[in-house]
């Protein structure tokens, strides 16, 4: 029986083997044919029959780089004319596409009219000779190349008070529109829902016009239409979805209900051009404080822990009040906190004590910390002592950002993760910023901070995802879906 | 050809030309605007045998209803316009169903509110247009108050996308501007700024 499956190390004898055959005098070493098929931006294919391999293919595609090349592709001379390279180039393509590239490359000999006329067929087209490239032979080399058609979509998120309507082409950020009712909460000290909805009914045309025009696009080139249709406030999400269904069926094109959460680890792919797994994400915001593993962003995203009771930015403008700061608490604390002591006062680490770390171990609690707080401020004002605002401010955010980084990092040692990805408005705290890269330093975790515009709830994010979701050949949503508040994040896409 | 749609109650979608209804989708549920409003749209151009193309401008019911509902389908109603670069007309729910259903004498066109009260306006007449017109400011009532009105005619009919949709074809025959998109909540978001509060005793 014939299969394609991916390359094991178990293969590369057989695989360097069948190199030396088909190739001869050009073939790779085993060593560099072991270390291209191990890198991390490649994909190594191989076709068996009966668990003997007959023909392999490698593809690079550096993230990034909106490119790939099919390095090598190779079927033993008894299996040819079966189809066998057609498929394994189809699955390159496939691949290519699902990384994000615009261009992919191979190397063709020029004698070889058979392979020459194979890529053609696929829609490669010889772009450039590379004379005498093969040796000793002096045959020449045609650099053929594809272009790939990345999906156009526009993706729509009022999870919150964020009304963000964002443009990408597959991985590639175009536009990114936002219009925020932050300033209204201000005076509730929170976000209200009911004043959040309303704002995004208003936000809406002109999000939506601004994202267009700062695109350079109409609404009838996109490819696709994502939408955040949770978790999130249930009236603030069915603006967006009402809106998202609407252009669907105005300009027929498929639609995308996705999971704000996962969006916001889809922001990552924006900057550095795919996603990494497995990765650890650690998501702060007003809203979420999430310790998420994503093992593949579209199949298997699993919550690790998430707070039991305040988001981690619900507790600095909760304290922020306390202390007389305005809203949103955020930059406020940052702000005082700059010259104070963040040892002066020990406030609790929520959910850190051997006790709870059994049964919660990536598990967040900010409510008693925000309540601590506002005892110590209070007695020193009962005792008619001057409370050190920026001692408090400091110590505040010194426990908060221990606990998330330190929970974040012991989850990348004990799921033997190398990368952790921040997302959410509270990485604009600068403290959880140094703290992270410190440790991160420490333990060897690379990590990956997207700039604030995509830290922050946004629409590009959401169209990240979606065109996520296309690259992948995934079927679109239905038009049936509602919006879930509560969605786990597991459920990437709601069908 | 105009597309209206009205989530003021369940969530209809219409096409109207010339005063004829040449499609009409509607789903009951008051829960389920956003699973339904798509649907509503899609089916209401297939039963008129249209597509999105055809449509020329679309007309919103801007309330005043129950707030999520209403939302939903405005939103769906700015999107689709904006979608397909065409006007965008805004109904109010109240003078839809007035002038679909005008009494001989003054009547009072009411809906619920939710909490016990009501929305209401009262009409006078109808203009040369068709148009129904208001005696009255558009109101949130307490039961006792709607006493006031007891010598009117009362219509407690729910408005629909049908209504909407011949409502604003009328008026922009008539040159009335349906312009303000806005949504009519006639109520303030129930919220009070934040207090500072003790944690000890």
């Amino acid at each position: 029986m014939i299969q394609i499956r991916e390359l094991v190390s178990t293969d590369i004898d057989d695989v360097y083997r069948l190199e030396k055959q088909i190739f001869q005098s050009d073939a790779w070493s085993k060593q560099n044919l072991t270390a291209d098929s191990e890198a991390s931006h490649t994909n190594y294919l191989v076709i068996t029959e009966d668990e003997k391999v007959v023909g392999y293919a490698g593809l690079s595609s550096p993230p990034g780089s909106f490119q790939a090349d099919i390095n090598t592709i190779a079927i033993a001379e008894s299996h040819r004319r079966q189809g066998l390279a057609r498929q394994l180039v189809e699955r390159m393509i496939q691949l290519a596409t699902r990384h994000g590239a615009e261009n992919l490359f191979l190397d063709v000999r020029a004698d070889n009219p058979g392979a020459i006329k194979l890529y053609q067929g696929f829609e490669f087209e010889h772009i450039d000779t590379r004379k005498n490239y093969y040796q000793p032979a002096g045959v020449d080399a045609l650099v053929m190349r594809k272009e790939i058609y990345q999906p156009l979509v526009m993706g729509i998120e009022t999870s919150c008070d964020e009304t963000g309507v964002g443009i990408v082409r597959g991985n590639r950020l175009i536009s990114n529109a936002l219009n925020s009712s932050m300033e209204i909460h201000a005076r509730f000290g929170g976000v209200v829902p009911e004043v959040a909805a309303r704002a995004h009914l208003e936000a809406l045309k002109p999000t939506i016009d601004s994202a267009l025009s700062e695109a350079g696009i109409e609404i009838a080139d996109l490819n696709a239409i994502s939408v955040t249709n949770g978790p999130g406030l249930s009236g603030a999400l069915m603006v967006g979805i009402g809106a998202a269904k609407a252009i669907a069926v105005a300009q027929d094109k498929p639609i995308y209900a996705v999971n704000h959460l996962v969006g916001h680890v889809g922001a990552d792919i924006l900057e550095r051009g795919s996603l990494q797994t497995p990765s650890i994400a650690l998501l702060v915001s007003g809203g979420h404080t999430s310790l998420l593993l994503v093992r593949d962003l579209l199949d298997d995203v699993e919550l690790l822990g998430e707070t039991i009771d305040d988001a981690a930015g619900e507790a600095f403008d909760k304290v922020a009040r306390v202390l007389g700061l305005p809203y949103p608490g955020g930059p406020e604390i940052d702000k005082v906190a700059i010259n104070g002591n963040p040892y002066a006062i020990w406030f609790p680490r929520g959910l850190s004590l051997p006790k709870d770390m059994a049964e919660h171990k990536y598990d967040f609690s900010f409510s008693g910390l925000k309540t601590a707080v506002a005892r110590y401020v209070e007695k020193a004002e009962e005792a008619g002592e001057e409370v050190q605002v920026s001692d408090v401010a400091a110590s505040f955010r010194e426990a908060v950002v221990d606990v998330l980084v330190t929970k974040a990092v012991k989850a990348c040692a004990e799921y033997g993760v190398p990368r952790l990805i921040l997302g959410g408005g509270v990485t604009a705290n600068a403290r959880l910023r140094e703290l992270a890269k410190q440790k991160c330093d420490e333990a060897g975790i690379e990590l990956r901070i997207p700039k604030f515009s995509l830290c922050t709830d946004n629409g590009a994010m959401i169209a990240s995802l979606g065109a996520q979701l296309v690259m992948a050949g995934r079927e679109p949503s239905s038009l049936g879906f509602g919006s879930e508040s509560t969605m786990e994040v597991s459920k990437v896409q709601s069908l | 050809m105009i597309l209206a749609i009205d989530t003021t109650a369940g969530t209809t979608a219409a096409v109207i030309e010339n005063q004829q209804v040449l499609g009409f989708s509607e789903f009951d549920d008051r829960f389920g605007h956003a699973e339904n409003i798509g649907s509503a749209i899609q089916q209401a151009l297939q039963r008129a045998q249209v597509t999105a193309a055809g449509i020329t401008s679309v007309a919103i019911s801007r309330g005043p209803a129950s707030y999520t509902g209403l939302r939903v389908g405005m939103a769906a109603g700015v999107a689709f316009a904006t979608a397909r670069s065409i006007s965008l007309h805004a109904v109010v729910a109240l003078d839809a169903v007035a002038t679909a259903y005008p009494s001989e004498n003054s009547w009072l066109v009411i809906s619920d509110a939710k909490r016990g009260e009501f929305f209401a306006c009262s009409y006078s007449g109808v203009d040369d247009s068709g148009l129904a017109i208001r005696s009255s400011e558009l109101e949130v009532l307490k039961p006792e108050q709607l006493e006031q009105y007891s010598n009117l005619t009362k219509v407690d009919l729910n408005c629909d996308a049908k209504l909407v949709g011949l409502y604003a074809e009328k008026a922009i025959a008539a040159g009335v501007e349906l312009h303000d998109a806005t949504a009519l909540y006639l109520r303030s978001p129930d919220v009070t700024p934040s207090t500072k509060k003790r944690v000890t005793g």
